[in-house]
């Protein structure tokens, strides 16, 4: 739990599902704290599957997962709100709440984590202005663009300030431009001490930015496991 | 120990959010209990239609053992007066004059501490034994009537039974009198009726809390199932499951709440429309009786019960389903 702690760390795990299909077997890596790295493979690779047993929303079958200095298998379900606080996450359908306002669904993990409306005002008005949708607080999501409504969920996302940032698919119904928007955007976070893990199969804009690859091969690590291996830095 | 969280490593974020002090975290907490509570309450107003009907099925579900607890109130009360005022039966001497005996009943039916007085010769009470209990064959074999007149002394209501005794002893110094009896048994088994009365009430009552548990169970469950979506999103960013449970262990409350006011609203107007009539009929027997409403002590009890049966159903509702609900990518 130390600082010297990687933020993430698998150890041999492995991941059957019930009907016996191997969504991941035996990956090991870990992730320093302020890394930003990619996580790429074919569909069904099992990016989302190694994503969600980072929130818990899954439980691996073999192995240890390590978040924070934590072993995730240690957690009691009443510590699992905290782990997902410290947790933040993207999705490429959103998960905003089309029944309230943008700001209300920006403030929720604020409300949650016990913060007073004055403080999450400040923090929410930071968080929109990061993505650039300061002005847009009184809309709801369905009256924001594709691009725009990923954005919120990405504010949503940060607004906690929350040390590890993970994204499944964030660009995925957007066109180049705003891919690539978004993807500054990751960086600009990673740049203020954020460990970033974006899951994503655009090749060309991963190859264009760089940074370490973790690439799943029929629930494989193949490449980027380790990060003192000097060739999976792309470039 | 679960919201202690190990300080962040990273290198700059983290930091302010550890420093939220008890105090606003208090201040947070409450202010989130108020939001969640008029935000319910908003929510159920939304929807009046429904809201209105589980409110009087809740209302209606405590009126039935509220009223019946009214009445047994009440005719315990009646019943106190009346356990004092049980009727006196007056035997007079063996072969006492007919006359005599009436105007002794006159006498006594003067006496301001009697309300009424009624003689039973001994033939009339030969020919009611008779009458009674098809014995007549046997009494008609005895040489004499073994019966004596009798004189039926009926106190008024609400009488104190240290002036039921005085009476008694006045009665029993007549010379013509032989033996006075006072006749409890009646009020015996009103006793044993009122007993009855409360038995019934907690079975009613508890009958009708179950009931109250599975509507407002299913009125959340409902409420549930609709805001699926939300607590996912709720629980992904983190949110305890005290803080998914909240707002639906307030629509509980609030629904327990109304429905308990609105049964005192049924209890009243039960109250006031038996009233009247209720006055009427003890004036004619000659009693100051008012059909009391509900205690303060009993309507509190009412209300409380209300709303703990509906915070039951809610609670009961949610820890079947919550857990189901779980984030998905």
């Amino acid at each position: 739990m130390s600082a010297q702690d990687p933020m993430v760390r698998f150890e041999r795990v492995s991941k059957r599902y019930p009907g016996g299909r191997d969504a991941l077997s035996g990956i090991n890596f870990e992730l320093g704290r302020g890394e930003f790295a990619f996580l790429t493979g074919h569909s069904g690779a099992g990016k989302s599957t190694l994503l969600k047993l980072m929130m818990l929303m899954d439980r691996p079958t073999r192995g240890r997962v390590m978040v924070d200095g934590e072993d995730l298998s240690q957690l009691r379900p009443s510590q699992v709100p905290y782990l997902r606080r410290k947790v933040g996450v993207v999705f490429q359908n959103h998960q905003l709440l089309f029944d309230r306002t943008v700001y209300d669904n920006v403030a929720l993990p604020l409300q949650i984590a016990g913060f007073s409306p004055a403080q999450a005002a400040r923090r929410v008005r930071a968080a929109l202005d990061s993505v650039g949708l300061l002005g847009k607080e009184g809309r709801t999501p369905i009256e924001l663009s594709g691009g725009e409504q990923q954005r919120v969920g990405i504010a949503r996302a940060v607004v906690n300030k929350p040390p590890l940032l993970l994204a499944d698919e964030p660009t995925g119904n957007l066109d180049p431009e705003l891919s690539a928007e978004i993807m500054n955007l990751f960086v600009r976070f990673q740049q203020v001490g954020v460990t970033v893990l974006i899951a994503t199969h655009d090749i060309a804009l991963i190859e264009r930015m760089g940074h370490r690859r973790l690439i799943l091969d029929h629930g494989q690590l193949v490449a980027g496991g380790s990060a003192v291996e000097d060739d999976i830095y792309g470039g | 120990m679960a919201d202690k969280r190990p300080r962040q490593g990273g290198p700059r974020q983290g930091a302010s959010e550890q420093r939220i002090g008890i105090f606003h975290r208090l201040q947070a907490w409450l202010a989130n209990h108020q939001l969640v509570a008029v935000e319910t309450l908003i929510k159920l107003l939304q929807k009046p239609t429904a809201t209105i009907l589980t409110w009087l099925v809740v209302a209606i579900a405590l009126t039935l053992p509220g009223a019946l607890w009214m009445t047994v109130d009440n005719v315990q009360q009646l019943g106190g007066q009346l356990q004092q005022s049980g009727r006196l039966s007056v035997y007079l001497q063996p072969g006492s004059d007919l006359n005599e005996g009436r105007q002794l009943a006159q006498q006594v039916g003067s006496w301001p501490q009697v309300a009424s007085s009624d003689y039973i010769s001994a033939e009339q009470a030969l020919a009611e034994f008779q009458a009674s209990t098809g014995l007549g064959g046997a009494l008609e074999l005895l040489p004499e009537n073994p019966l004596p007149a009798v004189i039926l002394v009926e106190p008024p209501l609400g009488v104190a039974p240290a002036q039921l005794q005085a009476l008694r002893l006045k009665l029993e110094q007549q010379p013509l009198v032989d033996e006075v009896q006072l006749d409890m048994r009646w009020v015996q088994r009103l006793l044993a009726l009122l007993q009855l009365g409360e038995r019934l009430i907690w079975v009613l009552g508890c009958l009708l809390a179950l009931a109250i548990v599975l509507v407002v169970g299913n009125t959340v469950r409902l409420s549930i199932a609709a805001r699926e979506d939300e607590i996912r999103v709720i629980k992904l960013v983190g949110g305890t499951n005290a803080y998914v449970r909240r707002p639906f262990l307030y629509l509980g409350v609030w629904i327990g709440l109304v429905g308990g006011l609105m049964c005192w609203l049924l209890l009243v107007l039960c109250w006031w429309l038996l009233s009247g009539p209720v006055a009427e009929l003890s004036q004619l027997y000659g009693s100051a009786f008012e059909l009391q409403p509900l205690s303060a002590g009993a309507a509190l009890i009412l209300l409380a019960a209300a709303v703990l049966m509906a915070w039951l159903g809610a609670w009961w509702s949610v820890s079947r389903h919550l857990h189901h609900i779980e984030p998905q990518a």
